[in-house]
């Protein structure tokens, strides 16, 4: 009898059919694929983008010149110069020069820094088609978003 | 209507349109293809060139052209390369003899959507499609390299073996015709009403299944393995000649379409001719209809490829000599019996 059944599900191509609509149904499905420029997937919350630097709620910045990080980095990525103000609580970096080319996300200028001001971002899209879009000054430091874009490959990019 | 242009213009224009179509179907099949298994894998496939990724093909068409025409030293020059255009000379020559619509009237001329009219169409379409194993073998041992040549000889174990499950059903369908015209055919199922593919399912089932292994197409490619074999006979061709056995094997798939089409689903006809509410239906010109047939089919083609995985080589040679063949020979006596008796 089971040898019957078995017999006739093969000879009447029951298996065959119920393959088909497995993949009938995965044709209607939810697909996997991300459409990179339309669509974009979010990195993780601890994803090592490319380093910010950051200012205080109040706007003033967070950096103090203190150039623990130029220290701390292994691949000689800062040139900091400091200043301070007359009559200013802190120091004020004048000469804020990263070079993105030579950094390694290793992190620890992030560690370092006393007062959190220098921390990863979580933006990946790194590629542009000029040298000069590799070195950000201070005021380049705080570029996000699109201005950020628009400095690393002047627009070479399609809009998300 | 002028000698002239009955006489040249028209012919000529068939002629032309009969290389096209192939074409056309092969790039809407090469899209189709990537595109439903894409999906079926729950990818997306190519949809950047053009509409939806319709250029896609024309695309790679266009870079193949431009790829440097490597012969392999060993290689004997006239067979490798003749197999290409063989391959692609019988599955075009082929379309001469599909009925693609009824015939047009213009006026008192009457337009034939097919270019020959043969009383042994189905025998030609046939001897055709078993020449362009030719190419494939050719190309397998000019190319005087292993893979090819191992692939060669498995696509003829599998397409001698699958071209007598495949004979005899077509007979089955000449017997209930009683004529092997492929025009004639469809008409005959047009005055009985019934298409000869609901009258003798086994048939179609069986035809269906050898002509997937005929044309080489998955769960039957083994002759084109990629895990096993590089890319079979054509794995030593590159540029356009490679570009003809890819072309000449999706052209071969829109044959057997048509072929199954016209033998079994009535080829041109409107479904449902014997209820009358859905006569409408006759409105639309028969090669539309043609068309959504045949893409069923070539979507079918593409559906299978994404279902199911390729067959050893010995349950392949199994399944037609124990079960195909025998089940068609049953078929046909059965069929000529009832034919027999009626």
């Amino acid at each position: 009898m089971r040898r019957l059944t078995r017999f006739l599900r093969s000879f009447f191509l029951v298996d065959m059919l119920s393959g088909l609509l497995v993949t009938l149904r995965l044709y209607f499905s939810r697909k996997v694929t991300v459409a990179y420029p339309e669509e974009v997937d979010e990195p993780a919350e601890r994803f090592r983008g490319i380093l910010r630097l950051h200012k205080d709620e109040a706007g003033e910045p967070l950096c103090i010149a203190c150039k623990a990080c130029q220290r701390a980095c292994g691949t000689d990525c800062f040139d900091i110069e400091g200043r301070k103000e007359e009559g200013a609580k802190f120091m004020r970096p004048v000469k804020f020069d990263w070079k993105l080319d030579r950094c390694s996300f290793c992190g620890f200028c992030v560690e370092v820094c006393p007062t959190n001001a220098i921390r990863f971002s979580r933006e990946f899209r790194l590629t542009g088609v000029r040298k000069d879009g590799l070195l950000f000054h201070r005021d380049e430091m705080y570029l996000t978003g699109d201005d950020l874009q628009e400095h690393l490959c002047g627009g070479c990019r399609r809009a998300a | 209507m002028t000698p002239f242009v009955a006489d040249v213009l028209i012919p000529v224009g068939k002629i032309v349109a009969v290389i096209l179509y192939p074409m056309i179907m092969v790039v809407v099949m090469i899209w189709l293809e990537r595109r439903v298994v894409a999906l079926m894998q729950l990818r997306l496939g190519p949809n950047r060139v053009g509409f939806q990724g319709l250029a896609q093909p024309v695309a790679d068409a266009v870079k193949l052209f431009f790829k440097e025409d490597i012969r392999p030293r060993q290689a004997d020059r006239l067979l490798f390369n003749i197999a290409p255009v063989l391959v692609m000379f019988t599955s075009l020559l082929a379309f001469a003899f599909m009925p693609l619509g009824e015939p047009v009237r213009i006026g008192a001329y009457t337009l034939t959507l097919w270019i020959a009219e043969s009383p042994v169409g189905l025998l030609i379409v046939l001897g055709l499609s078993s020449i362009s194993v030719f190419g494939v073998i050719f190309g397998g041992w000019a190319a005087n390299s292993k893979y090819p040549l191992m692939g060669a000889l498995r696509s003829v174990v599998q397409v001698l073996s699958y071209e007598i499950p495949l004979g005899l059903t077509v007979l089955t369908v000449a017997f209930a015709a009683r004529s092997m015209d492929l025009v004639e055919i469809v008409r005959r199922q047009e005055s009985s009403g019934v298409w000869y593919g609901f009258l003798m399912p086994v048939s179609f089932v069986v035809f269906w299944i050898s002509a997937v292994a005929e044309t080489n197409r998955a769960p039957f490619d083994l002759p084109e393995a990629e895990s096993e074999l590089v890319a079979g006979y054509h794995t030593e061709y590159s540029g356009m000649k490679f570009a003809y056995f890819y072309m000449a094997e999706y052209a071969h798939m829109v044959l057997v379409s048509s072929l199954v089409v016209n033998l079994f689903f009535g080829g041109w006809l409107a479904p449902f001719p014997s209820v009358p509410a859905l006569d409408f239906l006759e409105v639309v010109p028969g090669f539309v209809w043609y068309l959504v047939k045949i893409m069923f089919f070539l979507y079918l083609y593409v559906w299978i490829r994404a279902t199911f995985p390729r067959y050893r080589f010995d349950s392949l040679i199994r399944l037609v000599w124990k079960w195909l063949i025998p089940l068609a020979l049953l078929n046909f006596l059965v069929v000529a019996l009832v034919r027999y008796l009626r």
